[in-house]
């Protein structure tokens, strides 16, 4: 049975010249799981709040909406509020009280409900999400995750007919994204909820689909099963955002179906090639060691337990060395120690072959070291992308004369020139990343420390991000990042590390790294690992799939 | 305590500071300290016992000590200060206050342990409905904002921006913190907002949900407090309570309102005691 | 025509609480007389707020500078009575109007209380912290035109806030009002009075045009 129809939806934002929603017709069943997709600012957003009355953007809209046979603009507003569900993507924010229960039980208020029903329909909501350990907690003592969980609940509780999630999980890290893809399935297998979902991580949802929603400046490229992706051949880069088993099947040009999950991808390679012994590429590094950390240990506070626990590791001048491991592993606390932050309490911490505490006042941040926190939103103070650039250089006492060559400069390497008189955070993600990265390389760094580089960002910025980082490579910069992100890993480092129980465990180039990873490997990996120990990007699948 | 009805909380401790702060009995006042003391006892953690004895006798001198050293009212001069005379009255006077700023206060440390946020805010949801969802957000607020603070102070700092060479420039830094995250926290609001929005919020007749229940407890609390409170006020509005320190110091006459008031102070630690000992006696007999 | 029934059922509780407490309570009569009557001079203005649409943008708004001032009195806590509360609640009076001013004095109000004590001192500093939003939101046009006139305000906001305050603890020590104690009362807190006077004029004109930016911002990018 159909539940939303849209047809012919066009949609002008005020004073914009091209469309930011143009000609979308669509229909959705009852029951089914949509995922929508494209490169930011295709106007997926646009699309999604255009189908929630309540926060349909003030603009020139033409075309129709039907819920469940009802024009949008004579929908009930009650109907409207409880039906259609809303989940947004900042997991703070769209919280509105400050406890658990009161948020579970804030739309039921609203929608007029008297309060033992509440009671009951909260109790309930709480049982099936396994909230009810947290439920008398404040909400700002949740983790990012539980934040998100309890979003989920606290529309589910209102019992809406369709959810729409705009990129829920880009703010969570991959274990606590996956989880709530898992609720998300769960619902629409058990109670059989109609799902449209916008996400870039494609790799898990992309098999979850019943249709796939592909967009492209405000059109609609592709709304099919997702099986039949393989018959739009274009070199579109929001390929790039496609499961690996995808990405393989359409480099190939083999006559088969499509395959979408790691299971099927490994059948399908499996099933056309033949196995192959193969010889590790040698890795040559320079020698001089540009940080280093020797038995190094950290806690937050003096009766918390240890974070870093002896941690030693060597980055040699550079090279792009990735940091991975599970979810609170001390990572991220790695890398504040190497950016001067936090301090250890025992070991030694050697930049450049000097002990850190040497670096007096700002020193260490001053041609030496730069660091890019996991919120690029935490780099802007000023108003716009240009001021906050030249505090920068202010700061660092260039001459006022130079400061626009400076800027220009940067803003042409980082892809920022059309950006630098918006408001900060008027951007989006991907493009704070790019301008938090301009204003942070302006300090001239010969080591980069990067936070989470890739979270949140779609394909297209990946790829971008790819560039501008191997740029900085060619460039001689040493770059240290922490990352949950394996594919990026694969691709880009190195030497990549496990961090595991407050230690550095192994550091070895990604072949061998990811190869002898039983489950911490990529998805490309895992399909090929019977045929080509070694290939453990889609482009070294692919590159030797064509030699066979 | 803490598990009865904000309502019969808030009704108990207004009408406790309220009596003892505008009468001037000493045998109210005296009761209402004692209350005080015994309550914060219970509700206050064993480690912070000390700091408070250090705070509030100290405090408790000061304020009975100034009063005669200001106030030369009074009928008995004790001896002469700069020529000035200092009276028995106000010493006893001064001693009074003491007593009942004192207890004000301790009742208003166990009003804060008892009475916690949520629990305002229910009381106030009741009445004043749209208020109180604005105090539970800017509470949600709160530990959001500073969350972010200490991130982007953090941020400034790696990037060489947040100096700490002088106290102007540390000031300075301060602020260019705060303003980045005042700029941050408006943005958000606003997704707050269309949070808000998405779930209903402005539909007529909205209703109040909270997870606290007028249960039997609390009317049998609510009932003993009526009575107790019903004995004081009729004492004190027919004068038996009546009590004057200028010219002269008068007597006390003896009423019900201080039975009823004594054993009104000290409920809330009968009402521990009771539970502490039930608890001794289930578990003595695992 | 709702507002003004709120005022008329406020109208005639106030006296009638005040003359109970005065009967109840004579020798400290003026204490709890005043007590009230500030308390009860919020309820008017809470039922405004409470009757009055307001869109949920400006709700969540008032909430954001609600929070910010709280953690400003938080941040400098250090510092004894310099404080910026005053300045975000004129800054909330300039760009939301009279209400909003007199919704983020008194919260703040109430919250920062719950971190730093409540008291029968609450009521008092909601009601001054209030009514120098409300007043800031009336001259809202010519405080956002002049940095003169701003500053005057800042500087008569701190006087009044120190006097209103003042009024407090000469009733709550004495229990009566007397002039010549409350002269000495102002004269003894002169200090206090220069530092909030200070420290208001400091923050007013540190925060006014940055934080004034962002609130056009806002209010033009989401049209309120």
């Amino acid at each position: 049975m159909e539940i939303l129809r849209v047809e012919n939806l066009t949609f002008y934002y005020p004073n914009a010249e091209n469309p930011a929603v143009d000609g979308i017709t669509l229909s959705v069943n009852s029951g089914e799981f949509i995922v929508v997709c494209g490169e930011s600012g295709c106007g997926k957003t646009t699309l999604l709040k255009l189908m929630k009355k309540e926060l349909s953007p003030v603009g020139k809209k033409s075309g129709s909406i039907y819920y469940n046979g009802i024009l949008q603009e004579n929908l009930d507003l009650k109907t409207s509020a409880s039906e259609i569900g809303y989940v947004m993507q900042n997991p703070d924010s769209q919280t509105v009280t400050d406890k658990v229960w009161h948020e579970l039980a804030f739309g039921l208020e609203n929608l007029g409900v008297p309060s033992d029903i509440i009671r009951r329909k909260v109790g309930d909501m709480a049982s099936y999400f396994g909230i009810q350990n947290w439920f008398r907690k404040n909400t700002s003592e949740l983790s990012g995750g539980q934040k998100q969980l309890l979003n989920l609940a606290s529309v589910m509780v209102m019992q809406p007919k369709i959810l729409i999630l705009d990129e829920p999980t880009s703010r969570l890290d991959p274990i606590a994204s996956s989880d709530f893809t898992a609720t998300l399935q769960k619902l629409n297998r058990e109670l059989g909820l109609t799902i449209i979902l916008v996400e870039h991580n494609l790799e898990e949802v992309f098999a979850l689909a019943d249709k796939v929603l592909l967009m492209d400046k405000g059109k609609a490229l592709f709304f099919d099963r997702p099986e039949n992706i393989a018959d739009i051949k274009t070199e579109h880069p929001l390929l790039l955002g496609l499961p690996s088993a995808v990405r393989i099947y359409n480099a190939l040009d083999i006559k088969d179906d499509c395959p979408l999950t790691v299971r099927e991808g490994k059948d399908f390679l499996e099933r056309h090639f033949k196995p192959k012994d193969e010889i590790l590429p040698e890795y040559v590094h320079s020698e001089t060691i540009s940080v280093e950390l020797k038995n190094v240990w950290f806690r937050y506070e003096k009766d918390l337990p240890d974070i870093l626990r002896g941690t030693s590791l060597k980055v040699y001048s550079g090279e792009f060395y990735c940091i991975l491991g599970g979810n609170g592993a001390g990572k991220t606390t790695a890398l504040n120690v190497i950016s001067g932050l936090d301090k250890a309490y025992r070991g030694k911490v050697l930049i450049n072959g000097r002990q850190i505490k040497e670096y007096k006042g700002n020193s260490l941040y001053r041609h030496l070291l730069a660091f890019l926190p996991q919120d690029p939103q935490t780099v802007f103070i000023k108003d716009s992308v240009k001021g906050d650039l030249t505090e920068i250089l202010e700061a660092m006492e260039i001459p006022k004369r130079i400061r626009e060559e400076k800027i220009s400069a940067i803003a042409e390497k980082t892809g920022i020139v059309h950006l630098l008189s918006k408001h900060p955070y008027d951007l989006s993600g991907g493009e704070q990343q790019k301008c938090a990265l301009a204003k942070i390389l302006l300090s001239e760094p010969k080591i980069l420390l990067l936070d989470e580089p890739t979270k949140g960002l779609d394909a297209c910025y990946k790829q971008v991000l790819k560039e501008i980082l191997s740029k900085l490579k060619q460039e001689g910069i040493t770059i240290i990042t922490v990352t949950h992100d394996l594919e990026f890993a694969a691709e880009n480092a190195d030497r990549c590390a496990l961090f595991f129980d407050g230690e550095i465990l192994s550091a070895d180039i990604p072949e061998k790294f990811f190869s002898e990873n039983s489950f911490y490997t990529t998805h490309a990996n895992r399909m090929a690992r019977g045929l080509w120990k070694y290939a453990v990007t889609v482009g070294q699948v692919v590159m030797k799939a064509k030699e066979n | 305590m803490k598990n009865y009805n904000p309502f019969v909380l808030m009704f108990y401790f207004l009408a406790v500071v309220i009596i003892s702060a505008f009468s001037e009995n000493p045998v109210l006042q005296i009761s209402a300290l004692l209350g005080g003391i015994l309550f914060c006892a219970i509700v206050t953690k064993s480690s912070e016992t000390a700091g408070n004895i250090g705070f509030y006798v100290p405090m408790f001198f000061i304020i009975a000590v100034t009063n005669p050293l200001f106030s030369h009212n009074g009928a008995t001069p004790l001896f002469f200060l700069n020529g000035n005379p200092v009276t028995l009255e106000a010493f006893v006077y001064g001693g009074a206050i003491a007593v009942m700023a004192i207890g004000v206060m301790l009742w208003c440390k166990c009003y804060s342990e008892i009475m916690t946020t949520d629990k305002f805010l229910y009381i106030f949801g009741k009445t004043v409905p749209k208020l109180s969802l604005v105090l539970s957000m800017a509470l949600k607020f709160i530990p959001m904002y500073k969350q972010q603070t200490r991130r982007v102070s953090r941020a400034q700092k790696a990037m060489g921006l947040y100096s700490s060479k002088s106290v102007t420039d540390k000031i300075r830094s301060h602020a260019r913190v705060f303003m980045a995250m005042v700029s941050w926290s408006l943005e958000n609001s606003i997704e707050t907002s269309s949070s808000m929005k998405a779930r209903g919020y402005g539909l007529k007749g909205r209703t109040n949900f909270a997870l606290f229940k007028f249960g039997a407890d609390d009317l049998i609390l609510l009932a003993v407090i009526v009575i107790l409170l019903g004995v004081t006020v009729f004492g004190i509005i027919t004068g038996e309570t009546r009590f004057y320190y200028y010219p002269r110091i008068s007597t006390l006459k003896f009423s019900a309102a201080y039975i009823a008031f004594g054993f009104f102070s000290l409920l809330p630690f009968i009402i521990e005691a009771k539970e502490a000992i039930k608890w001794r006696y289930y578990v003595s007999k695992i | 025509m709702k507002k003004r029934l709120s005022y008329f059922i406020i109208f005639p509780i106030i006296p009638a609480v005040v003359i109970a407490g005065a009967v109840l309570f004579s020798e400290k009569m003026y204490a709890w007389i005043s007590l009230c009557v500030v308390f009860l001079s919020c309820i008017p203005f809470f039922l405004a707020f409470e009757k009055r649409e307001t869109s949920v943008r400006r709700l969540v708004l008032i909430a954001a500078m609600t929070a910010l001032s709280v953690i400003g009195r938080i941040i400098f806590t250090p510092l004894p009575g310099f404080k910026p509360v005053t300045a975000f609640v004129v800054l909330t009076a300039m760009y939301f109007g009279p209400q909003a001013g007199f919704m983020t004095g008194a919260l703040s109000a109430v919250i920062s209380n719950f971190y730093f004590g409540q008291g029968p001192w609450t009521p008092f500093q909601m009601f001054s912290w209030g009514i120098i939003g409300f007043i800031a939101g009336l001259l809202s046009g010519q405080l956002k035109k002049n940095k003169v006139i701003l500053c005057i305000y800042a500087v008569f906001s701190g006087v009044m806030y120190s006097m209103l305050m003042d009024i407090w603890t000469v009733l709550w020590a004495d229990g009566y009002f007397n002039i010549s104690r409350y002269l000495m009362a102002v004269v003894s807190a002169v200090q206090f009075t220069i530092i909030y006077a200070v420290s208001n004029v400091v923050f007013l004109l540190l925060f006014s045009k940055p934080i004034g930016k962002m609130l056009d911002r806002i209010k033009e990018k989401y049209n309120l």
